[in-house]
């Protein structure tokens, strides 16, 4: 109590203020004893910060005032009203308010009550929920599978629909995807694999000269690029190009209802956006494969006549003579299931798009790191196949 | 009803509107118009599809730029200001748009806390604070607060959409059609509230909306957007101007109706 008393001057709380007064503070309290505060000047927003701290440090935060005198409030908000009824006990200790302020005052106390009444939910925390948020990303790996799975059915019906019906499938779009995923991927792909080709060649070419063997750094560029690189950095490609645009577009469709309204009008939505979209990739994946085994032997051909003097004519001759047609025959035959796994998992990540624009974000991030993870899943799957049938 | 805005000595109106132009490409969407908001008023904007009533907000609350024509808001012209003053001016300012307009990666009460953050320098206690009385001032109920926009109902959006207005004590709040998608019963409800944090808080409130029980129900004056220009006045008064789409929009069935139904309320 004797702080209290101590506590007991006005308090001068925030700058005198230009307009009102003069000499007076903009909004201040004064204990006039040791139950009963006055309050005056304006209590807005603005004041709030300070005079929330000036009333903590002597000690009158928390209900501690049994009655407030409010006549010489010249403004009050929700914010000051807030501060006011958070002091004391109960509202109706606030005295002498100023009749404009009485439905805000009263507004702010039940806002208060509802507040305080309702317990604050608790994050879960501790060791028991990290355990519990291991085991249910376990069983969503699980249900994600499954789903994938069953997405991955309806896409082979809606594609053998296709194929018994050759005409019930949408030319446009899927031109227009041929054309996105496509041609419009060219100039980023063959850079890439011309890269992909100098740097085999030129690792290639440092070691094998060591052995004077320099002239199987054509073997090594033409099997490396044609039977993996070539597909595999088309594939990569397309997946980061084509598989999140994918994810994007049904994404924004069903989140704008898009796909909702094509059920409703009988129209399916996997045979309408998914269709176009996986034929169109396995079409222009292999084409991409072709070009980008081209652009990277002329990569590898580059490297061979600048560091090791092997003219074109006998790179050309040394290549058709080291590789055999076998070798570009198993980069190709991964395309098609390459792009068939891009195209799938880009477009059932877009349908699993729901609520907010961060899902489409955080889709498309997924769609394209399982479309990856997928790709090299399958060049796996052909490595140990092919070398299990000796090919 | 309209009390407030009738008093003998005319005060400083809240918005000021004059000779505002507006264009879109061969469009010519307002021409001359003049509008002026009193404070404490609750000024309702009708007008038909594409008249241009959500233009004529946005040119107000500055997001459009008005070809002629010159708007202040609070006595200051918001698109010329700049900086600190630009910033003090907005927090003056409250506005609800369509659907809400949460950002959808936030929470409710994240929402509502980052407009405080963001004009105030208060703790992070008496934010949250502050975020939850407004959260029930909105009428939502407080587990609202931790929740994300999209698992909330339209309605509830719009709600929150104006506990967010409402975050830093506007002097004005500006509604775009705040009634859309509710429910007549829940779309009431929003006008109790609207007219209710108008008595409590002193707000003056420009609404831009199509709804005729709005209307009826809590605006002072009525603003229609009628040849590209604004006739202003309250409802009886309008109802005696010989505009046909004056008289089609309130004098429809429609129109009886909300009026008959506001009238056997009372």
């Amino acid at each position: 109590m004797v702080a209290l008393s101590v506590a007991s001057r006005t308090r001068s709380v925030t700058e005198t203020s230009a307009s009102s007064s003069g000499e007076r503070p903009l909004a201040w309290f004064d204990l006039e004893d040791e139950n009963r505060l006055r309050v005056g000047g304006v209590w807005r927003l603005a004041q709030v910060g300070l005079l929330s701290r000036r009333l903590e440090r002597a000690g009158l935060s928390g209900r501690a005032v049994h009655e407030i005198d409010a006549s010489a409030l010249t403004a009050l908000d929700s914010a000051g009203a807030q501060l006011l009824i958070r002091a004391v006990p109960s509202p109706d200790a606030i005295t002498g308010v100023d009749k404009r302020y009485r439905g805000l005052l009263r507004r702010v106390a039940d806002a208060e009550t509802a507040a305080t009444d309702q317990p604050r939910p608790r994050r879960p925390g501790g060791a028991g929920a990290q355990l519990a948020l291991i085991g249910w990303r376990t069983v969503g790996v699980g249900i994600r599978t499954w789903e994938l799975l069953g997405f991955f059915g309806l896409c082979i019906v809606a594609i053998a629909g296709v194929i018994i019906r050759p005409w019930t499938l949408d030319g446009r779009a899927t031109f227009h995807h041929l054309q996105a995923a496509g041609l419009n991927a060219l100039p980023i792909i063959g850079l890439l694999a011309f890269l992909i080709g100098v740097v085999v060649a030129f690792m290639g070419a440092l070691q094998l000269q060591k052995f004077s063997a320099g002239i199987y750094t054509v073997d090594m560029v033409g099997i490396a690029m044609l039977r993996e690189l070539g597909v595999l950095f088309a594939a990569i490609m397309v997946a980061g190009r084509s598989g999140s645009a994918f994810t994007a577009q049904i994404g924004t469709m069903s989140l704008n209802e898009e796909v909702d309204a094509m059920r409703t009008i009988g129209l399916d939505p996997v045979a309408v956006l998914a269709t176009p979209r996986i034929v169109a990739l396995v079409i222009a994946l292999p084409l991409l494969t072709v070009y980008a085994d081209l652009v990277g032997l002329a990569g590898g051909a580059v490297v061979s006549l600048a560091l090791l003097d092997i003219g074109i004519p006998l790179f050309l001759e040394r290549l058709s003579s080291a590789v055999d047609t076998t070798a570009f025959l198993i980069g190709m035959a991964k395309a098609p299931f390459f792009a068939a796994a891009i195209a799938i998992i880009g477009c059932f990540e877009g349908f699993k798009v729901t609520g907010s624009a961060a899902s489409v974000g955080r889709r498309t991030t997924t769609s394209v790191v399982e479309a990856i993870f997928a790709v090299i899943l399958i060049d796996a799957a052909f490595a140990m196949a092919l070398s299990w049938l000796n090919i | 009803m309209t009390r407030k805005a009738k008093k003998a000595a005319r005060p400083e109106p809240a918005v000021t509107v004059r000779g505002l132009e507006n264009r879109f490409g061969a469009n010519l969407l307002h021409d001359g118009l003049d509008l002026e908001v009193l404070p404490g008023e609750v000024l309702g904007v009708v007008g038909s599809s594409g008249s241009g009533k959500t233009v004529l907000m946005r040119s107000i609350i500055g997001l459009n730029r008005p070809r002629t024509g010159e708007v202040s808001v609070l006595g200051e012209n918001l698109s010329a200001l700049q900086g600190r003053q630009r910033k003090a001016l907005l927090a003056r300012i409250g506005v609800l748009f369509q659907n809400g307009a949460l950002f959808s990666g936030l929470t409710v009460a994240e929402n509502i806390a980052l407009v405080l953050k963001l004009h105030t320098g208060l703790a992070p206690g008496p934010i949250d604070r502050l975020a939850r009385q407004k959260i029930d001032m909105a009428g939502l109920p407080q587990d609202t607060a931790g929740k994300m926009p999209a698992q909330l109902s339209g309605g509830m959006r719009t709600r929150a959409g104006l506990a967010r207005a409402l975050a830093l004590d506007p002097e004005i709040v500006f509604l775009d059609e705040p009634t859309a998608g509710l429910d007549p019963i829940g779309a009431a409800d929003f006008d109790r509230l609207i007219r209710e944090l108008q008595q409590s808080l002193g707000l003056t409130v420009f609404m831009v909306t199509h709804d005729l029980n709005s209307l009826v129900a809590i605006a002072d004056r009525i603003a229609v957007l009628v040849d590209r220009k604004i006739r202003v006045g309250p409802l009886d008064e309008l109802l005696n101007d010989p505009h046909p789409w004056i008289q089609a929009y309130f004098r429809g069935p429609r129109a009886r109706a909300a009026h008959d139904a506001a009238g056997s309320g009372h």
